[in-house]
């Protein structure tokens, strides 16, 4: 009950609950069909609904929902704005950047997004959503898209491990340095972060404060990579590297589950790392009462902030010919009980779905931890990080992975991440300085 | 031709005297087989083990029926059966695309090689410096255009733009200029036969090698197809196997490690859909393959 | 992009040489009627409308202006040039393509040779049977089969790739493999369909010539150096002239590793990928189109090369 308190804490606006078992209330539809989009991971969502609602005309699809900033979603659905019919009438996407663009008409088109808080969507619903949560959906105080988890990045770690080792949690990223270089030396072999995933820099970069992606109006943003803060963090990264503790190895990748099960001492990392890796029998699958999670780290002398990886969206199609079933859907699969608790492995959005959530966390005894850390985490990110129309996965993933895979010093490309960044930006419409 | 080979055969070996020579050049057609044969055979394999089996096992061990059979059902349980309906268009865009190329190439080759009539020799040139260029040159373009006149995510926007093989009408002109003789044509038309009669009585049953030939071939790049398709038909139920694979490589943990999810699709899932996807193909080519060796080697053959 | 190997533009070389397309006379030709008309009007409809007509466009769109303000001389060329994607796409694609000529020259006119002096017929017919077979997998299906052989997880060669230091598939497709990857499935999956035209005309050199220049003391060396190759040089020539026309498209290849290596290599690495990008992710079908035309301007050239070189081809 304590969490719960913690959670509502950061939400002045959460006391409107039961907006998730509202949408079973609503009796099956029988108008016109609804495709959906979603990629391999919610398919679980679109089942769950489907379960709940069998007799709903809905037709899912499978794509690879722009992970990675591949930009499937968008280049789709200008594809469909040219030819003028097609659209999906509910679309899932990874990324948390697309309502920069999915919110504005292009060459005078009718924007792909469904304006949602003007009687689209309840407004109870929307304001069901933990604060802050539905920033990177608004656009001009409209919203555009629903989240569907929050990715707020805290830091996993081993309690059994920490204790058998020795060791205390590190309370700063330079205490966080020097047990890698301790860890390396004392027991080589374990890790205490991943850094090859495109990811990378929304867990490292963002808590440190560097203005790579710094959004500053509709079409501007401010880059310096040069600064002390980028440096700072791209250089623990340099060394941490360098001594193994935080290897340039995907965190999804079959080498990671065979060379680091039961060897990740600590791990950085998103709200979804919890179900996606730990709690996740097909990935380094760790045994309850082992993980705990603790709070953001600060730069020493600084406050905590921290970043987010993804914390994915759900889109409405302002073309749909059943707008009324779409909002059903994605009401369903960000709201209700039977995805965002019951199946989903990240962190809820819509806050009433996160208490119960937490509390079925809780209650597993997983963790050796309470989960205050999460909530904790996320009041903390970093708002000098914004959510521009280009990928900064798709551009770390470009410039930045070949590199250090190649044996460079993320340090010494920190100028070509610069230019990379923003030479995308402009392509695609920006202002940069 | 095959004596005229063995002849050159036999004194060319009769001169390779070093058994050194010979073992190299054994040692290096080996690997040759070994690249251009082992991919398949092992794709074949593949689709019978399980997912723990294709990484543990002996890479040529044969799985069992049972995993064959689950790979199958996870192959066309995915999205509900897409699968199927991707087959299914692959088939409608190829056959259909073939149809129509065969009516239009066969009848054009033969007026360009057996009748006169203006701009013959314009749309002879036209027809060689556009059977130059690859087919994914024009697609953005014909996008634009077929757009205009809504085609796109209809069956048309590919149907059409692959019966259009000049390749093919190439193919036919060339064969009714050399190896249809003119008598033949000049007495049907004394036997009161009209012009059209000439073509289908006469022309048509002689052409059938090269009809067959101008029809594997087109059917063969219709299905392989994948630009065309993946602009034109943007969603799941118009794509073609081809681009359908796209989806399924989102779908493998081990091709997209960030997707784990209730649709997985496990690697030798995958290797059965590569399968699948080109067996119509590689049936044609195994069956075929004496005649369409030899209509490849045409060049060679000396009359 | 190497569909055209399998498909059977190749076999156009065959077919060429028997006759010119444009030296052929007239003889005997009926006159005009309705009915050649009506035999070759359907094609001529289709080559205005998808061969003549989308090339019109696209010079259309390439030259005038993106607010659609009318003539916009080079700029939309100059812009995409410029585009920070632009070279680098440019350099990926040629470094392949030029990786696959050479492995394609050397190769296919070796295999070639070798296979035509072995003497057991039945050896003959396999060997070339299997390096055909690959054909059948075209674009995506080949990409596909390569993926899993480049992994080291599955693949049944990964005592090679471990062997060259490779134990994941995130070290085997590093961007700076990449040429060399394409290559090698463009290679699998074309060389014998070229080997097959090669070796068919070898078969067609005159034994009279093969025998006096043996009567001359030449060795099987000499006689691939003197003879055979410079016979079959036309045909290495077409060969070079397709692949270059067909490779410089490049898409389906880079677009499924894209998915596979979460985004290190780019969904822009490729020419024609550019061009999707231009068309589809920032609206600018008019840049697209400089871009289309770019390739088409390197596809046609080649084309006409080969067209008024077509004379290569009706000797003998």
């Amino acid at each position: 009950m304590v969490l719960a308190l913690a959670l509502t804490g950061c939400s002045s606006s959460t006391t409107t609950s039961g907006s998730a078992s509202a949408a079973p209330a609503i009796t099956a539809d029988t108008g016109k069909p609804i495709t959906v989009w979603v990629d391999s991971d919610r398919a679980a969502a679109s089942d769950a609904y489907k379960a709940a609602f069998p007799n709903d005309p809905v037709t899912v699809e499978t794509y690879d929902g722009g992970a990675n900033g591949s930009g499937t979603f968008r280049t789709k659905i200008q594809l469909f704005d040219t030819s003028g019919s097609g659209w999906p009438d509910v679309v899932f996407s990874t990324q948390n950047n697309d309502a920069a663009w999915a919110s504005q008409g292009s060459n005078g088109k009718q924007a792909y997004a469904a304006v949602l808080n003007s009687g689209l969507i309840p407004d109870a619903t929307i304001s069901g959503f933990a604060k802050g949560a539905l920033d990177p959906c608004t656009v001009d105080g409209k919203v555009y898209c629903l989240r569907n988890d929050l990715a707020q990045d805290v830091v996993w770690y081993n309690k059994t491990l920490m204790d058998q080792f020795g060791y205390k949690v590190p309370t700063t990223w330079e205490e966080y340095q020097a047990l890698g270089d301790k860890l390396a030396t004392e027991h080589p072999g374990y890790i205490i972060g991943a850094q090859g995933d495109p990811w990378t820099p929304e867990i490292y970069m963002w808590s440190s404060k560097c203005q790579a992606n710094g959004i500053t109006g509709a079409t501007a943003v401010t880059v310096k990579t040069d600064s002390t803060e980028c440096k700072r963090a791209a250089s623990l990264l340099d060394d941490l590297r360098a001594n193994k503790t935080v290897p340039n190895v995907s965190v999804f990748s079959p080498e990671f589950v065979t060379n680091y099960t039961g060897k990740v001492l600590m791990m950085p990392g998103p709200a979804w790392y919890g179900g996606a890796l730990f709690q996740n029998t097909a990935s380094v699958n760790v045994p309850a009462g082992q993980m705990a999670i603790a709070a953001p780290l600060p730069w020493k002398g600084e406050d905590a902030v921290t970043g987010d990886v993804g914390g994915a969206t759900w889109f409405i199609s302002s073309h749909s010919a059943n707008p009324g079933l779409a909002a059903k859907f994605a009401e369903f699969v960000t709201t209700a009980d039977a995805y965002q608790v019951d199946k989903a492995p990240g962190y809820p959005a819509f806050s009433a779905a996160a208490t119960k959530w937490l509390a079925k966390q809780a209650a597993s005894n997983y963790y050796a931890t309470d989960m205050s850390a999460l909530t904790t985490a996320g009041g903390e990110i970093w708002s000098g990080w914004g959510s521009g129309i280009s990928s900064q996965e798709a551009i770390w993933a470009k410039t930045m992975t070949p590199g250090i895979t190649a044996g460079k010093n993320l340090v010494d490309l920190l100028p070509d991440w610069q230019k990379a960044i923003s030479d995308q930006y402009q392509v695609d419409g920006y202002t940069v300085n | 031709m095959s004596t005229v080979a063995n002849r050159t055969g036999t004194s060319l070996r009769a001169s390779l005297t070093g058994w050194s020579v010979r073992g190299i050049l054994g040692v290096v057609l080996l690997v040759s087989v070994l690249f251009f044969g082992v991919p398949l055979l092992w794709l074949v394999l593949a689709t019978t083990k399980s997912g723990h089996a294709l990484s543990v096992n002996n890479p040529f061990s044969i799985g069992t029926v049972h995993d064959f059979a689950f790979n199958w059902s996870q192959l066309f349980d995915f999205q509900d059966g897409a699968v199927g309906t991707w087959i299914k268009n692959s088939a409608i865009y190829s056959v259909g695309a073939l149809v129509i190329t065969l009516v239009i190439s066969i009848p054009a080759g033969y007026a360009l090689a057996l009748t006169e009539f203006r701009f013959r020799r314009a749309l002879l040139v036209v027809t060689l410096v556009v059977m130059l260029i690859p087919n994914t040159a024009l697609v953005l373009p014909i996008f634009l255009e077929l757009n205009v006149v809504h085609l796109i995510g209809s069956p048309l926007s590919v149907i059409l733009p692959m019966s259009f093989y000049p390749f093919g009408v190439y193919l036919t002109y060339i064969y009714f200029s050399t190896s249809i003789p003119r008598d033949l044509l000049a007495a049907a038309r004394m036997d009161g036969c009209s012009e059209f009669q000439v073509f289908t009585r006469v022309a048509m049953p002689l052409a059938t090698p090269v009809i067959a030939l101008v029809g594997f071939f087109n059917f063969v790049q219709n299905w392989n197809n994948f630009f065309l398709p993946f602009v034109m038909l943007p969603s799941s139920k118009g794509y073609p196997i081809q681009v359908g694979l796209t989806a399924l490589l989102a779908s493998t943990p081990s091709f997209n490690p960030s997707s784990a999810g209730a649709q997985s699709i496990q690697l030798p899932t995958l290797a059965l859909a590569t399968m699948v996807s080109v067996l119509p193909v590689l049936l044609v080519f195994l069956f075929s393959q004496r005649f369409l060796i030899r209509g490849m080697t045409a060049g060679g053959i000396k009359e | 992009m190497k569909s055209n190997t399998s498909d059977g533009s190749s076999v156009g070389a065959g077919f060429l040489r028997r006759r010119s397309a444009l030296a052929d006379s007239p003889k005997r030709r009926m006159a005009p009627s309705a009915m050649s008309y009506a035999f070759v009007g359907p094609y001529l409809l289709f080559t205005i409308a998808f061969g003549l007509g989308p090339a019109l466009y696209a010079l259309y769109l390439g030259f005038t202006k993106r607010d659609g303000s009318g003539f916009a001389g080079f700029a939309n060329f100059t812009h995409v040039m410029k585009d920070f994607r632009f070279v680098p796409a440019v350099e990926h694609v040629g470094f392949f393509v030029g990786i696959w000529l050479v492995a394609l020259i050397i190769l296919v006119t070796f295999f070639s040779l070798l296979v035509h002096s072995i003497g057991a017929n039945r050896v003959r017919t396999s060997l070339r049977t299997i390096y055909y077979l690959p054909g059948a997998l075209a674009g995506a299906s080949s990409v596909m089969l390569w993926l899993f052989l480049l992994d080291p997880t599955a693949s049944p060669a990964n005592f090679l790739l471990r062997a060259m230091g490779m134990d994941s598939f995130n070290q085997v497709v590093v961007p700076s493999h990449m040429p060399v990857i394409f290559a090698i499935i463009a290679f699998w999956a074309g060389a014998g369909g070229w080997i097959v035209i090669m070796y068919g005309a070898l078969n067609n050199i005159s034994q009279e010539i093969m025998e006096a220049a043996r009567i001359d003391g030449a060795g099987p060396l000499q006689l691939a150096l003197r003879i055979q190759i410079p016979m079959i040089r036309k045909w290495i020539t077409y060969m070079v002239i397709m692949s270059l026309a067909a490779g410089v498209q490049l898409f389906v290849e880079p677009q499924f590793l894209s998915q596979a290596t979460q985004g290190s290599i780019p969904n822009d690495y490729s020419l024609n990928q550019l061009a999707y990008q231009y068309a589809f992710k920032q609206n600018d079908f008019h840049g697209a189109s400089a871009i289309s035309l770019l390739l088409l301007i390197v596809a046609l050239s080649l084309s006409a090369i080969f067209v008024a070189r077509g004379g290569l081809f009706d000797k003998e």
